[in-house]
């Protein structure tokens, strides 16, 4: 397959962001919006790849985005760090909290998971409530310089749109590679993975962890333009509306989780009466576990699968019933 | 302990059943071992305990003199020892040919990060395992197959998938579950002649089949397994000569014949 085809899904958010972005930039509400928007797909992608492809169903994401946040906020402001050089730590602290985690719950089952990774949700954010010296408690931290050149509202939009497409660029690598494929197979039958060589828990693991790390950047992205952390800034509620943006997008489709942000988020934002999103989130949710399991990506694929089911009968095209029958 | 794929002893129960009371048994390089025996003997079973999905309660195994009992299945792959399942275990979406390349999983080098960042190394990796999977799907009759996905297909053709993840991989040793079982002759006569290519290329084969004829064209040596224990074993004319064999495993045979009819 050709580099464009393989990277399919990144051309197309390229292509949209490059589109959309100069248009939206030109007000400062939707600026602002654009910009949150995209901190939020990336915690939605996280979702798609930890529970998409690894399998789990995780509620502790937007605790690995306040340890990558916190750690913006750490470094530049009470150690004086330049803005950047927190980024590498934002990446590993999650990651190396989510790995060995990961590896000891990842052979429980799939609700047991789930619960253990909002137990480490919730006991990262009671540890940096708790540890009020360094992270200021409740208080927070104010006054997290933005990242050197970019300053402007619509430079963060860039900014932060620009991280979404490398993150999808990964992603697909990942998914078009020997470990998307394995993931994709233990994901259904973890036998069946461990015959082709595969370590069931290390890989699970491994993809938990990179996960964490988009998360953790997603952080990053978020103490940086807002310029202040505090424990409700990304709080335990955030774990679950990302999860149900990648459920309602398509959780194992790499654009799904981003579609899914821009129709729960962004129309939310269009929506009068903010104290009604809860209510919306319910309704999408129910809707999308009524009438498309896999999400709306899910729907469109199977509808694009019947589509080319019937041209391929029109065009008298060979059908796999067609060879079984043809069979020696 | 001697070269090859070798068993000794091996026991497992399931609660009160005992499915292996100490089987012995040696696959050695280059040569196709039969492995026989009517439904429930225990065939699956030892290739569940050889490969780390049962936990044997005794017996020791080893790859090449060196002992692998216990281990994890992944770490039984990396040592040079594939399978196939009785019942294939496909994602009813996946195409063929992904499935196939699946079965390259062991042989990757690239690391995680590599392929993550879709470094050329990773790239060129990629396209070499596709060139592998397509090949070991020509030699089966595969190929026209490739983009078909996998829930279209009948059970035998499920089958012959697996053959080919199996073989695909590099392993030393392919321990065949049923492979034949809803093949047309013609397909049985291509899975044939690429298991003795196999074999001839030096790998070990440990194959269960109930058809009596593949059995006799491809194995040098046949052990028959009869409620957890090694019968008898020897040459397929001996064995199929043998008194015993006959009234425990070929009395019973038509009716798996007739069970495995049932699915073509
Ligand atoms: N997971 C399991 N739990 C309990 N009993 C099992 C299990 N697997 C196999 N058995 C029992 O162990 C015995 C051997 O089964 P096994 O599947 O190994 O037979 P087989 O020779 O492969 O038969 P077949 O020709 O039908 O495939 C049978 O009595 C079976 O019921
Ligand atoms: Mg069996």
């Amino acid at each position: 397959m050709s580099f464009v085809a393989r990277r399919g899904n990144t051309l197309v958010l390229a292509i949209c962001v490059l589109i959309a972005l100069p248009v939206v930039t030109r007000n400062a509400v939707w600026t602002d919006s654009a910009a949150l928007l995209g901190i939020y797909a990336l915690l939605a992608l996280s979702v798609g790849l930890s529970y998409g492809q690894a399998g789990i169903l995780t509620l502790s994401q937007a605790a690995f985005a306040s340890l990558g946040a916190y750690a913006a906020a750490i470094c530049t402001v009470r150690w004086g760090w330049p803005p950047l050089a927190d980024l590498p730590v934002a990446l590993l602290l999650p990651a190396l909290i989510a790995f060995p985690v990961a590896r000891l719950v990842a052979r429980l089952s799939p609700l047991a998971t789930a619960l253990s990774t909002l137990a480490i949700g919730s006991i990262i954010a009671i540890a940096i409530r708790s540890a009020d010296d360094f992270t200021g408690g409740y208080m927070g931290i104010a006054g997290v310089p933005s990242i050197g050149f970019v300053k402007a509202p619509a430079s963060y939009a860039w900014l932060i749109w620009a991280m979404v497409v490398i993150v999808v660029f990964l992603y697909e690598n990942l998914c078009h590679s020997a470990y998307g494929r394995a993931l994709n197979v233990l994901r259904f039958d973890q036998a069946r993975a461990a015959a082709d060589g595969v370590n069931p828990p290390m890989l699970v693991s491994a993809a938990f962890a990179i996960s964490s790390s988009i998360a953790g950047v997603s952080g990053w992205l978020y103490a940086h333009y807002i310029s202040f952390v505090s424990p409700e800034s990304l709080d335990a509620h955030l774990s679950i509306s990302a999860l149900l943006m990648a459920v309602v997008g398509g959780a194992e489709f790499i654009l799904g989780p981003i579609l899914g942000t821009l129709l729960l988020d962004g129309l939310t934002r269009l929506l009068p009466a903010a104290e009604l999103q809860g209510v919306y989130y319910g309704i999408a949710l129910i809707v999308i576990l009524l009438v498309a399991r896999r999400g709306i990506f899910g729907l469109i694929e199977g509808g694009l699968a019947q589509v080319r089911q019937l041209r391929r009968s029109r065009s008298g095209e060979v059908t796999a019933l067609e060879i079984e029958a043809s069979r020696p | 302990m001697s070269g090859g794929l070798v068993a000794k002893g091996m026991e497992v129960s399931f609660g009160g059943v005992r499915a292996l009371r100490g089987v012995d048994i040696v696959v050695s390089p280059g040569a196709v071992m039969g492995l026989i025996g009517r439904n429930g003997s225990g065939k699956s079973t030892l290739f569940n305990c050889i490969t780390g999905f049962v936990r044997p309660s005794g017996g020791r195994v080893s790859v090449d003199g060196k002992d692998i009992t216990g281990m994890r299945p992944h770490q039984v792959v990396a040592k040079g020892v594939g399978r196939t399942f009785q019942t294939p275990r496909l994602e009813a979406r996946t195409s063929v040919l992904t499935a196939v390349t699946c079965g390259l999983y062991a042989s990757v080098r690239s690391s995680l990060v590599g392929a993550l960042f879709g470094s050329p190394w990773a790239m060129r990796e990629e396209r070499l395992l596709r060139e592998r999977a397509e090949a070991e799907m020509e030699r089966l009759g595969l190929a026209n197959l490739r983009h078909v996905e996998v829930g279209k297909l009948s059970l035998g053709l499920l089958r012959l998938v697996e053959v080919a993840r199996c073989l695909v991989s590099g392993a030393r040793f392919v321990m065949l579950d049923e492979p034949a079982a809803g093949l047309t002759s013609v397909e049985k006569d291509k899975l044939a002649a690429e298991v003795r290519a196999v074999a001839a290329r030096g790998l070990g084969v440990l194959l269960v089949e109930h058809n009596i004829d593949m059995v006799r064209q491809l194995c040098r040596s046949v052990a028959v397994l009869e409620t957890g224990n090694v019968l008898c074993q020897g040459t397929p004319d001996e064995v199929l000569r043998n008194d015993d064999v006959i009234r425990s495993y070929l009395g019973a045979l038509g009716d798996i014949e007739d069970a495995a009819g049932g699915w073509q």
